[in-house]
């Protein structure tokens, strides 16, 4: 009997600790997205009208977002951007962690240099930007042009449809990498240094030991950032919001993003169900994409 | 420390200030516009609080580029303030969707009904009733640097029998281009994406003979948004870009003032700016006609009583009091804008005929000023149009861009089952 009941107390104990977390997650996470589900089979308005009341209107915003141009141009965007950002930021921010891991006198300097643009916010950083990227004065315009002795006719990059998502990419690794440079600097220096000497001892090049040491005991710090990263790629709003809203843009289907049609179909057209209805087949594609990769990265791990 | 301490001090009396008083809170939203025109509203309600002791109004000024997301946002949490002002026809779907107050009700406004020009009457009515006031109307033409002007051999027109047609108007441009102006045409593109699109080029498409929508059923805008002669008037625009005469890339306010740009096709809000920089060069040239007629904009900001407000008969008091012909003076003369009562217009040495900016006047009195589609469509509308401007000064296909907006339009207008009048 005894034994039943000091079974049975701690059962409540868990639920007790866990419980402000759930709430929170519940209320923050979990309802708002059944709310969205519940919403994208409305005709939810975001200014909400007594003549009209939000009716039930089956799938049609689903088969309006099949039909919907702008939608898949806006998931092309992302793939697309993902497919480069992932890549590219998380095997820079690997590298420049090798970098400023070494034991070198200014190495602390360049960490805080490599970080210093996580520290700006993502809306300054696009604005400073789209100034470097301008088509007549702009540095990167100039500069091509000087290193070229005047060859390169300048580009109007954010306003060019071929360009624009490779600008926004590179402004965004500038941005970013920093962070996921420290997640790796922190994995580094938790390898033990005497793997890297015994290494030495038989005579293993530096390729050799980063091969065979760093990467294999960097997995679980890879997999984080390959994971964030990807979300965040999803994710990608900020710096393309600001671009295509200083001045003209690019045409707005070479550049705009899910989240980004999101805010404009709910929040300039108020068409809140519609909104929502793409909120619900994004979130359905991110997990997917994000289930897939932990599967995939999980396997490797244990092989 | 020093700066805390104030601050908690600061917040103290203010708080005292209200309380002590007992007054009933009125909260005002205006969109924070150009310097002096925020200035002027900040000055207006200083002046209110310190005459009403009863009543005392609590501003709030919010970014011109966001205004309209943060007014629907508030909308859809029943936060909206007592007093708040919209854009031009943006005021019309929160008319229809009851977010808004009819205004007949409140004597001391819709006595000042007779008394408005009628463009701002007719902006401010929807299905039969009164449901906003402006305390001026736009004016929209193009400004001119005589300088640079004269100096390409460009003739100046100065009234409305006078203006160009398109082919002087390329002309224009393209000599303008050969005497060395950078980018003759300052279109204000650094503006962005927003209400500027429509309120700025629909009046383009409506000279060549297009519109935004039919505007006797306002029920469809197939055939009309996307007509011939409203993808006439966006692939001429787009042809300017590519000759060089516009600077659809432009981040720089300045162009006209720093010279680079010899016209500006722009509203009465750059006049301080203008004429501060310009000086007796600056001159106001009539709205040219790209089609068969000069077509030009109208309306401005305008004001609601929001249906969520507490006090809506000291929200009136505080409207009348906007309304009253210093306060329009005041912000008209900020920014340059048209007074909207007939009192005020005619205190006004800039309107008055041989003044600055009479050839508004001449364009509101004379017919050339269309009002923005007045239907609850219209944020939808200007969505989609401002999107297809965008679209086709980055270079796309005019017709396609236009049928996009075309159908986008169509369907709201179906899904809100052709947005029936309130009873």
């Amino acid at each position: 009997m005894q034994s039943r009941a000091s079974l049975s107390t701690p059962r409540i104990t868990p639920w007790l600790f866990a419980s402000p977390a759930l709430l929170l997650l519940g209320l923050f996470l979990i309802a708002p997205f059944v709310l969205a589900l519940v919403l994208s089979f409305t005709d939810q308005r975001l200014v909400t009208s007594d003549q009209l009341p939000t009716e039930f209107v089956g799938l049609r915003n689903y088969e309006r977002l099949w039909e919907d141009e702008s939608f898949w141009a806006a998931l092309q965007n992302n793939l697309w951007f993902a497919a480069w950002v992932v890549p590219l930021q998380s095997a820079l921010a690997l590298g420049l962690a090798v970098l400023v891991n070494q034991k070198l006198t200014l190495s602390r300097v360049f960490r805080s240099i490599y970080f210093m643009p996580v520290a700006v916010t993502m809306s300054v950083v696009a604005v400073i930007w789209s100034l470097l990227y301008a088509p007549d004065a702009g540095l990167i315009n100039r500069f091509l042009q000087l290193i070229s002795a005047g060859a390169f006719q300048p580009v109007d990059w954010l306003r060019d449809p071929q360009w624009v998502l490779p600008a926004i990419l590179l402004l965004s690794i500038w941005q970013g990498v920093g962070f996921q440079m420290l997640i790796f600097l922190a994995g580094l220096q938790s390898i033990n240094p005497d793997l890297y000497e015994a290494a030495n001892l038989d005579n293993a090049s530096a390729w050799q030991q980063f091969l065979y040491i760093t990467l294999p005991l960097l997995k679980s710090s890879i997999v984080f950032v390959l994971i964030t990263t990807t979300i965040y790629a999803f994710q990608l709003y900020t710096q393309v919001q600001v671009i295509s809203s200083s001045g003209t843009s690019a045409p707005i289907d070479s550049m705009r993003t899910i989240v980004m049609l999101m805010v404009h179909e709910g929040f300039k057209s108020g068409k809140i169900g519609y909104a929502s209805a793409i909120s619900v087949v994004f979130f359905l594609i991110v997990f997917t994409i994000s289930m897939l990769q932990r599967f995939v990265l999980k396997d490797k791990a244990a092989a | 420390m020093r700066f805390f301490k104030s601050l908690i001090s600061l917040a103290l009396l203010s708080s005292l200030n209200v309380y002590a008083q007992n007054a009933t809170k009125v909260s005002v939203w205006v969109h924070a516009g150009p310097g002096p025109e925020a200035n002027a509203y900040a000055e207006s309600v200083k002046l209110f609080n310190q005459q009403n002791k009863d009543i005392q109004i609590e501003l709030a000024k919010l970014p011109e580029g966001t205004y309209n997301d943060q007014v629907n946002a508030a909308a859809l949490s029943k936060k909206l303030p007592c007093l708040l002002d919209f854009d031009g026809p943006n005021v019309y779907n929160f008319a229809w969707s009851g977010k808004i107050v009819p205004l007949d009700s409140f004597p001391e406004l819709a006595a000042l009904k007779s008394e408005l020009l009628p463009s701002i009457l007719k902006q401010g009515t929807y299905n039969g009733k009164l449901y906003s006031l402006g305390q001026y109307d736009s004016g929209l033409a193009i400004w001119g640097n005589r300088a640079l002007l004269t100096k390409a051999g460009v003739r100046i027109p100065s009234d409305l029998k006078s203006a160009w047609n398109l082919k002087e108007f390329e002309a224009a441009l393209q000599k303008l281009k050969a005497s060395g102006v950078a980018q003759p045409l300052d279109m204000k593109f650094n503006y962005g994406v927003g209400e500027w699109f429509t309120y700025g080029f629909s009046p383009i498409l409506q000279s060549f003979g297009g519109d935004l929508i039919d505007r006797t059923t306002y029920k469809n805008t197939k055939g009309f948004i996307n007509s011939d002669a409203s993808v006439k008037a966006l692939s001429t625009l787009q042809s300017w870009a590519k000759s060089g005469y516009v600077n659809p890339s432009t981040k720089d306010d300045g162009d006209f003032i720093k010279g680079k740009s010899a016209l500006s096709y722009v509203g009465h809000w750059v006049y301080q700016d203008y004429k501060k920089a310009l000086g007796n060069d600056l001159v106001l040239i009539p709205m040219p006609a790209f089609g068969s007629k000069a077509v030009t904009g109208a309306g401005s900001w305008n004001f609601g009583i929001s249906s969520d407000c507490k006090a809506p008969k000291a929200a009136a008091q505080v409207l009348s009091f906007l309304m009253s012909e210093s306060e329009i003076s005041r912000v008209t003369q900020a920014n340059g804008a048209m007074p909207a009562t007939k009192k005020a217009l005619a205190a006004s040495t800039k309107y008055r005929s041989g003044g600055d900016l009479a050839i508004y006047v001449q364009q509101a009195t004379q017919g050339v000023s269309v009002v923005r589609p007045e239907t609850p469509a219209y944020p939808v509308i200007t969505a989609a149009f401002a999107e297809a401007v965008n679209n086709v000064m980055a270079g796309q296909d005019v017709k396609k861009e236009l049928d996009k907006a075309a159908k986008k339009i169509d369907q709201n207008i179906q899904d809100n089952r052709g947005f029936p009048a309130p009873k």
